[in-house]
């Protein structure tokens, strides 16, 4: 008996000092952290997100190499963390809905996320410090600047263009004696007729075109609608243009490649479809609007493909010779206390030195102009290419916070929806772009709610 | 002493419960609170989040592509518990036999459960691609087909079925299976050698054996498989997502995947929020009918 109720005393005992034991690491915990977190708060340190660009590797370590550089200078230290793009948006969206946000960051989307975010959370506008930056207008591309202007205010600092040019095999040319690339869109049709080949059972070996490189379907559409005399809404981002005739020629030439000429893959629209392993292996003749980064891409992961490849301007389509252009900027995040310090850490990445490292790194158009005269922009003919193109580059941002969400290269989006009834599906085209304005004006009109 | 013990138990219960409250229930009742509101985040600073009663279900509801998406989902889900359990119940006997190779058998069986559904959805996206699908190759090289099959991409419908569907379905099933196998086996090897011996003294063949023995003496897990795959089937996300983002032309939309493109991509957090909580009530009623069913068990 007695040694059952020392028995039970001992598990008393033991589940008490248990008990204890947990609040009191619980309590502990708590105490540390709460001592820490304003200490934290003193430092001279940034917290500073990026995406990932080109080798992931190099990136982080380019970044770290610089914050040292900068650490050294003005004593701030960078914490640097990477975002990866298949989370990127989700990310920003819940930053700008006041999640665990950075000090500065390098971001996109100024418009929907500065909206979402209103005046509590997501990018900051640094009007007062603007003038820090000697020569803002003249060293850098005047697009890019629009791109970190929202409604009058100033948020940051381009670093980042994403160019679209023309891509072609050289070697296919070659075979089938077509001296350069199109010009226009009918010799698009020709060329591409002429390249796209099929076996004894009708199978494509290969398709003679395709829309573009990225896998953003709907950034496809812009450049034929720009060429085609469009715009796809006021300069005031209130009214939605898009029924009218420049739609309908971009829409028709798009469904003709598709259906009547048979150049471009059907399945092109579809989530799996990736036109760079076709380019790689010969069965893909010619993409229009590719990424810069493909350049980078395949002078450093595909030097076998060397002299069988190479870019040049967008064909020109009814109207002009208009080509996609996107981009990314540092900015401030709200809710940050080291706003000087961050943009000491913008000035000092907005250098030409270190910008022609970033451009250089991620293998990203430089929006300053001397990073892009210098020779690390002109040593191949690619990249001519792509420094004549950011002449005809018009940006992909527009002035209205839904921007983003009509533009989503996800069924259920208007532009999507358009581009794949009209498409894909064959669809009436008055009917299907009507349908569209329709759609585009009430997202204008629920981000315009005052 | 019982007092002691009480503060104990829950001690070691908070951590657990904290997460679940945490993460679980909190999430799901805010998600359920914003279904009754305007939130919209491109409006949000504009007008707030006012109570709009059952008009953001009604949208939903009212959306073609919603509707299309309950079907889906249903569909998707029962062509994936059939078929996972009709393969689970034949691969698991064969496992659970006796025959040299068997420990290889199993690792292969296995194999599929250390792929996490993104890289799975990743692989076989590649290996359904329709121009380089080393599927559509071999099959082309053994004289079946002239032309590529379209796994991810053909728009053609036989009712409600069509072949990206069952491809993603096939990914599914292929990705989930060695759950239920182990299931499965958990559930034979606990079955007496017995009720077997005396079966076949009564003459009983395979069939009825599998019929009168295996089968009744599985109910219980199978039970609870079934529950678990129709709610893990209503909620699926990532597979369908990753490998046709709903596509083509809404065949392979699911509710999971409308829910997460109108909240991140369109920022109806509201139009979301109410596709989710069809999801849960959905969930919900196959939740009760287990419970129910459990219960029953427990008092006979």
């Amino acid at each position: 008996m007695d040694k059952m109720l020392k028995l039970d005393r001992a598990r008393s005992d033991l589940m008490r000092s248990v008990a204890r034991g947990s609040l009191v690491a619980i309590t502990s915990a708590g105490v540390t952290l709460s001592s820490i977190a304003p200490a934290l708060a003193q430092d001279n340190s940034i917290e500073f997100w990026t995406q990932s660009y080109g080798d992931a590797l190099q990136w982080n370590a380019t970044i770290r190499d610089l914050a040292a550089e900068f650490e050294a200078e003005t004593g701030i230290s960078v914490q640097h963390e990477t975002i990866n793009w298949s989370v990127a948006f989700d990310t920003w969206l819940t930053v700008s809905r006041g999640g665990a946000a950075p000090d500065c960051a390098d971001m996109y989307w100024l418009h929907s996320f500065s909206a979402i975010g209103g005046d509590q959370y997501g990018p900051m506008p640094i009007n007062e410090y603007r003038d820090q930056w000697e020569n803002l207008d003249e060293n850098f591309f005047e697009g890019s600047l629009q791109d970190v202007t929202w409604q009058g205010d100033f948020y940051g600092i381009p670093w980042r263009g994403d160019i679209r040019s023309f891509i072609y095999r050289t070697d296919a040319f070659a075979e089938a004696g077509i001296e350069g690339p199109p010009e226009t869109w009918d010799e698009i049709v020709d060329i591409a007729t002429e390249l796209t080949e099929r076996d004894e059972n009708g199978n494509v070996t290969r398709w003679g075109y395709a829309y573009g490189t990225a896998t953003n379907s709907v950034s496809w559409l812009l450049p034929y609608y720009w060429q085609a005399g469009g715009d796809f809404m006021t300069e005031d981002g209130r009214t939605a243009t898009i029924d009218n005739e420049a739609m309908r020629t971009a829409l028709t030439f798009m469904r003709d490649l598709m259906w009547e000429h048979e150049v471009v893959d059907p399945d092109s629209m579809e989530a799996n479809y990736d036109p760079q392993p076709g380019f790689l292996a010969g069965d893909i003749a010619m993409i229009n609007s590719a990424e810069q980064s493909w350049g980078v891409e395949l002078d450093r992961d595909y030097p076998q493909l060397e002299g069988q490849w190479a870019m040049s301007l967008t064909p020109e389509g009814p109207e002009n010779r208009d080509s996609f252009s996107g981009g990314g900027y540092l900015g401030v995040l709200r809710g940050t206390d080291k706003v000087e310090q961050c943009v000491e850490w913008m000035e000092f990445l907005s250098q030409e030195d270190n910008m022609a490292t970033l451009s250089r790194v991620s293998g990203n158009v430089s929006t300053r102009r001397d990073v892009m005269d210098s020779e690390f922009w002109n040593d191949r003919p690619w990249k001519v290419v792509v420094g004549e193109a950011l002449e005809y580059a018009r940006t992909s941002q527009h002035p209205a916070p839904a921007w983003s969400a009509i533009a989503a290269p996800e069924p259920g989006a208007v532009l999507y929806d358009m581009m794949y009834d009209a498409v894909v599906r064959q669809q009436d085209l008055d009917e299907v772009i009507s349908r569209a304005q329709e759609r585009m004006q009430a997202e204008l009109d629920r981000s315009n709610v005052q | 002493m019982e007092r002691d013990k009480l503060i104990f138990c829950y001690v070691m219960v908070a951590p657990a419960l904290i997460l679940t409250v945490g993460l679980g229930i909190y999430p799901m009742l805010a998600s359920m609170v914003m279904s009754f509101q305007l939130y919209d985040l491109l409006q949000i600073n504009a007008v707030g989040t006012p109570f709009v009663g059952f008009e953001n279900y009604i949208a939903v509801f009212q959306d073609p592509r919603f509707v299309q998406t309950i079907v889906n989902t249903v569909l998707f889900t029962i062509i994936a518990v059939v078929v996972s359990i009709a393969m689970g119940l034949f691969l698991s006997q064969v496992i659970n036999a006796n025959f040299k190779g068997r420990a290889v058998l199993r690792t292969l069986v296995f194999v599929p459960w250390f792929v996490p559904p993104v890289v799975a959805s990743a692989i076989w996206m590649w290996l359904l691609q329709t121009e380089r699908s080393p599927i559509n190759h071999a099959l082309q090289s053994m004289g079946l087909i002239d032309t590529d099959i379209r796994f991810l991409t053909d728009p053609s419908t036989f009712g409600p079925f069509s072949i990206p569907m069952m491809a993603v379905a096939a990914v599914r099933v292929w990705n989930g299976l060695p759950v239920i196998i182990i299931f499965l086996l958990a559930g034979l090897q606990s079955i007496p050698k017995g009720l077997y011996e005396a079966a076949e003294i009564d003459g009983a063949s395979i069939m009825q054996k599998f019929w009168f023995v295996t089968l009744p003496m599985l109910r219980p897990v199978m039970s609870v498989l079934l529950a678990l795959l129709v709610m893990n089937g209503l909620g699926q996300f990532e597979i369908n997502y990753i490998m046709t983002r709903g596509g083509p032309q809404n065949l392979t939309n699911i509710m999971a995947v409308y829910s997460y493109q109108q909240a991140f991509m369109f920022f109806r957090f509201d139009y979301a929020a109410a596709a989710s909580g069809v999801i849960l009530l959905m969930t919900s009623v196959v939740c009760i009918f287990y419970v129910r069913a459990q219960s029953k068990d427990t008092l006979r």
